[in-house]
């Protein structure tokens, strides 16, 4: 748990020092790519959360309800 | 009659609107009900593979994990005004050999599986999803979803309340959302009996922060707290005992859990994109685990894209796994493969194509984009597991 919160400090750090960086919008044409979109389909993204949420005890819990393994989703 | 038919057609055809001409001066207000996207999705999973928890196999032995999985799934969009986008999901599962069950013994390997409960034999599950997106402000996007999920001898609700506020002109988003989920289902015993009903509640809180690094780069973290309380077993999974019998699974009926996750998106100069994603994982069963994943994509063509995924995954036990359990004790026990310390990696590729619509007046007027997808996965684990995953879509754009 130490080891968690000690993570999600560095990344909250990072991000924070990230903020500084503004991006005007018309250089964001790359970001705007589909490609480059983090869950570009619903679809396939329900795929891969059913799979893994059954499949391995670990999963689960970012975004969505945990499931995991036991079936105890 | 046939009047008021052909207006509620026409009001709820994704062929309607039609255009406006060219030479027409510019719509003044948004349609009031327009579909924006149909998508249809089709994946099958054939899992093959052993684990304690089941007893279709030898005595003392662990036994067959086999099962075949088919996922029909079709998805709407559709924008009701200028603020609302609703959108309408319904994810089916057609299992087969659910929950092999130990009636097996003394019987050839090749003998069909038998099951726990009847519905375990082929089990087809749905779900109705939906997602109200309501654009509060320039900035701010309020989000509603409800979902019902049905299988013969399970039910489950689930609501969410979501809030995604921008900052900084859109280079930065931060986002937090609430989900509660309530499951019933049948309680059966390892001889397949059913007793009662059982239930569980998970409760489920997310934070996120998106932010855009560089005019080729965006990254986001995102933390996951959920609480489940109930039953939290599957009531037929079994343990080994010691003396080669088997018994029934334990577990808490609480459980927290916490997921981190970090992402980055890098724009690749040939026309790609590299995605990696790092999770680590804790909850109070003693489950601690490490999961990274990079997505390679590259555009061939303007309406031709390839992509590699490749996923490792590392995982320590539950404090409670076993595959030889004490007859006489009382205390928490699991044999579930699932639960156990492994590693796993998922290694996989698609191809997808965003054809340009036909240069026909008859076509572009209704369609305006059309996307195939063709994909494949292959997973395999430490303690003897492997998923062939086969994959194809198919999206029409309005």
């Amino acid at each position: 748990m130490k080891r968690l919160a000690v993570m999600f400090l560095l990344a909250a750090t990072l991000s924070a020092t990230a903020g500084c960086v503004v991006v005007p919008q018309n250089r964001r044409k790359r970001l705007a790519d589909p490609m480059m979109r983090f869950d570009a389909d619903a679809l396939e993204a329900h795929k891969k959360q059913k799979f893994y949420s059954t499949r391995e005890g670990a999963a689960g819990g970012d975004g969505t309800p945990a499931g995991g393994g036991c079936g105890c989703q | 009659m046939i009047a008021w038919l052909a207006a509620l057609l026409a009001a709820v055809s994704p062929l309607s609107p039609p255009p406006a001409p060219v030479d027409a001066p510019a719509p003044v207000s948004v349609p009031a009900y327009q579909i924006e996207s149909v998508r249809v999705r089709y994946t099958q999973f054939a899992q093959n593979g052993i684990g304690y928890q089941s007893a279709a196999g030898p005595p003392g032995g662990p036994g067959s994990e086999r099962v075949t999985i088919d996922q029909p799934q079709a998805e709407v969009v559709a924008h009701l005004g200028d603020r609302l986008t609703q959108r309408i999901w319904i994810p089916v599962d057609v299992v087969t050999a659910a929950s092999p069950d130990h009636s097996r013994y003394g019987k050839p390997i090749d003998s069909p599986v038998d099951a726990v409960s009847t519905p375990s034999r082929i089990n087809v599950a749905g779900s109705l999803d939906t997602l109200s997106t309501y654009r509060w402000s320039a900035t701010t996007d309020v989000d509603f979803r409800a979902a019902l999920h049905l299988e013969e001898p399970f039910e489950s609700w689930s609501f969410g309340l979501g809030v995604t506020r921008s900052l900084a002109e859109d280079n930065t988003v931060v986002g937090a959302s609430v989900n509660q989920v309530v499951d019933w289902f049948d309680h059966f015993d390892l001889e397949g009996t059913r007793h009662s009903r059982a239930s569980r509640s998970t409760t489920n809180l997310n934070l996120s922060l998106t932010q855009l690094l560089s005019p080729t780069t965006v990254a986001a973290i995102s933390y996951g707290g959920t609480v489940q309380l109930g039953t939290l077993t599957n009531t037929w999974n079994s343990v080994l005992l010691a003396d080669g019998d088997r018994g029934e699974e334990r577990m808490p009926r609480h459980r927290q859990r916490h997921a981190l996750a970090g992402r980055v998106a890098q724009w690749l100069p040939w026309q790609g994109a590299l995605k990696l994603y790092y999770r680590a994982y804790l909850d109070d069963w003693g489950i601690g685990a490490h999961t990274a994943e990079a997505d390679l994509a590259q555009r061939v063509v303007s309406w031709l894209h390839l992509r590699a995924t490749y996923r490792y995954h590392r995982q320590r036990a539950t404090r409670y796994f076993t595959t030889s359990a004490d007859p006489g004790a009382t205390g928490f026990r699991t044999a579930d493969s699932d639960l156990d310390a492994f590693h796993a990696q998922t290694v996989g590729g698609a191809v997808s194509l965003d054809l340009p619509t036909p240069k026909n007046r008859y076509v572009t007027r209704y369609v305006k984009d059309l996307h195939a997808e063709i994909g494949y996965e292959y997973y395999f684990r430490s303690n003897h597991l492997t998923v062939d995953i086969t994959t194809c879509a198919l999206g029409f754009g309005f």
